[in-house]
């Protein structure tokens, strides 16, 4: 037998503790356990759509961030955009991501393809119907939303069981999955509430406990656990303190559970409860600045400046937070205004910015998984970084961050002018976010293969 | 019989298979082919093949991954499957996944760390 030892690894040193071994022949196509890309797929573009969709509204409805954001149009389009864009793009990756980041397959691609049908014929309804205040049919679409959450829930949760250990990525989420189901049947509650009027809680208190337990629970926390794998993957780094990491996840859902039920109870902890939630955000942004400090590849892409100006927001964020809930501050138009600047800053600058920086990471390895993976070792096929352009990507980057900071000060002042001004930069961020998707979709039909194949 | 095999890599000219002994070399030359698309190079370069084994017409590779999880995890594999079977002389070829020794960027080659950017 020829053996052929590689320098780079010490003899005595092959070693096989935790091993796996898959053999081919000529005769058996090699094993495989990752799921289709065909509803990630389906998710993303969905999202994409959501986002484009809910941005040229603001344009056009500029009163929506102008105004005080308790009415229907608000409502209207902030479901848009967490349902439509967020959710959609996070489930998803989620479909993609946990098996193989779990070491695992997913329980059900069949489960997800259903969930698929439930989400978008939910979400198109509930926009629609809180855009008209039809609260009765806003309950029925979102019965039809839950179905797809719960087959969600289940699907991922059911993945997760079958992961080999329960590690940090396992943790952060299984709790997203409990805050998400806990939103969603807060939300059937709020509708049945209106419908029916029986809840002892206060309109607004419920609506805020409800934004808050899913914008923190779900979206940040999925934003936590997936940066947890995503980013030492990236920038070539290891989670540097597995305790810490741990510790700011269980601080966020601490945290959230006081401020949910602070919040609930229009009670004077709120503020204590948002210090718990700050003091789990600074431990993940020490530990994120500890991956990244040992980060082994020098070049930080666009796509991961993207997500650590996300991170970035969470800074103005945790300030409004602690404002807004200081005990006595009085609702004036001011403060009501700043309200609406912190649920903007929330799903567009925090949770948004972080989407878009992975969405340069997931969608071309969704279209590349699809079209090249079985082409790999047969052709040359290109790297994910040749499928779109990294300039339109500095450039959507100058349009969004300029974007973002003058439709949240027009939002503050509370001009329509300047929030449609504002919006327009957005916008033109998203048209060129859109030729760079498109760029990546269209290796689904037209494949680029460099040099010739084997014959 | 004298078989050949013409490769996509401009840079690599074709490589003749006079017999169907399999030549250590040719192997790691057709892994040269495999390239991890998010860092955008290939796995010999990136120091993720730990070792090949040659017995007869098969061929056992011992490799790594940047990092357990990876989502290019099967299509590596997969891709080194397909890459070795294109040789004629192999009939078999196993892709034994290991994580003892975890894998570090100064596994890499020079030309690994140029392309990636590794500090």
């Amino acid at each position: 037998m020829d053996q052929s030892q590689r320098p780079n690894v010490p003899a005595g040193q092959q070693g096989t503790a935790r091993t796996r071994s898959v053999a081919s022949t000529k005769a058996a196509a090699p094993m495989v356990h990752a799921p289709s890309t065909d509803v990630p797929l389906r998710f993303a573009v969905t999202g994409m759509a959501a986002l484009v969709l809910g941005v040229c509204w603001l344009a056009l409805r500029p009163d929506i961030l102008a105004t005080y954001h308790y009415n229907q149009y608000v409502v209207a389009v902030t479901h848009l955009f967490t349902l439509g864009f967020v959710c959609s793009v996070i489930m998803g990756a989620m479909y993609q991501l946990v098996p193989v980041a779990l070491e695992t397959s997913l329980y059900s691609e069949r489960l997800a393809r259903w969930q698929f049908g439930f989400h978008v014929i939910g979400l198109a309804g509930m926009v629609w119907k809180f855009w008209v205040w039809d609260m009765t049919q806003v309950g029925h679409f979102a019965t039809v939303f839950a179905c797809g959450v719960g087959m969600f829930v289940y699907n991922v949760g059911r993945t997760i069981r079958r992961a080999p250990r329960f590690d940090l990525i396992a943790l952060g989420l299984t709790s997203a999955l409990g805050w998400l189901s806990l939103t969603v049947i807060a939300g059937l509650y709020l509708a049945a509430a209106k419908c029916w009027n029986f809840s002892p809680f206060g309109a607004m208190a419920q609506m805020h406990a409800h934004a808050h337990v899913g914008v923190i629970g779900f979206f940040v926390m999925m934003i936590v656990t997936v940066s947890y794998k995503l980013v030492p993957m990236f920038a070539l780094s290891d989670v540097q303190n597995q305790r810490r990491a741990r510790a700011s996840i269980w601080l966020l859902n601490a945290g959230l559970a006081a401020l949910a039920t602070a919040i609930l109870l229009q009670s004077p902890w709120k503020l204590g409860a948002s210090w718990v939630v700050i003091l789990g955000l600074v431990l993940y942004v020490l530990e994120l600045r500890a991956i990244f400090t040992a980060r082994k590849r020098r070049a930080v892409d666009w796509g991961l400046r993207y997500f650590f100006t996300a991170v970035a927001f969470l800074v103005p964020e945790c300030v409004l937070a602690v404002v807004l809930c200081w005990p006595g501050l009085p609702a004036t138009l001011v403060t009501t205004q700043l309200e609406t600047v912190y649920g903007l800053l929330a799903i567009l600058g925090v949770v948004g910015l972080s989407i878009l920086g992975f969405s340069y990471k997931i969608l071309p390895f969704l279209v590349w998984y699809r079209v090249y993976g079985d082409e790999v070792g047969k052709h040359k096929v290109p790297s994910l970084a040749q499928m779109y352009s990294a300039r339109l990507q500095a450039v959507i980057y100058w349009l969004w961050l300029p974007g973002l900071a003058a439709v949240s000060i027009s939002t503050a002042l509370g001009s329509e002018a300047a929030v449609r001004a504002s919006v327009g930069l957005l916008i033109a961020g998203l048209v060129l976010h859109m030729i760079n998707a498109g760029m990546i979709l269209s290796h689904l039909w037209s494949p680029r293969f460099d040099g010739s194949t084997q014959t | 019989m004298v078989s050949e095999i013409r490769w996509f890599n401009p840079n690599l000219t074709a490589i003749p298979m006079r017999s169907p002994m399999i030549d250590e070399a040719d192997v790691y030359e057709v892994l040269h082919q495999v390239e991890d698309p998010e860092l955008g190079c290939n796995i010999v370069d990136l120091g993720l093949v730990y070792g090949v084994i040659i017995s007869g017409d098969q061929v056992k590779v011992q490799m790594t991954l940047t990092t357990p999880g990876c989502p290019m995890h099967e299509t590596l594999i997969r891709g080194v499957q397909t890459a070795l079977l294109n040789l004629e002389a192999v009939g078999q070829v196993e892709v034994e996944l290991v994580w003892d020794p975890p894998w570090h960027s100064s596994m890499m080659t020079d030309y690994g760390r140029a392309r990636v950017g590794a500090i």
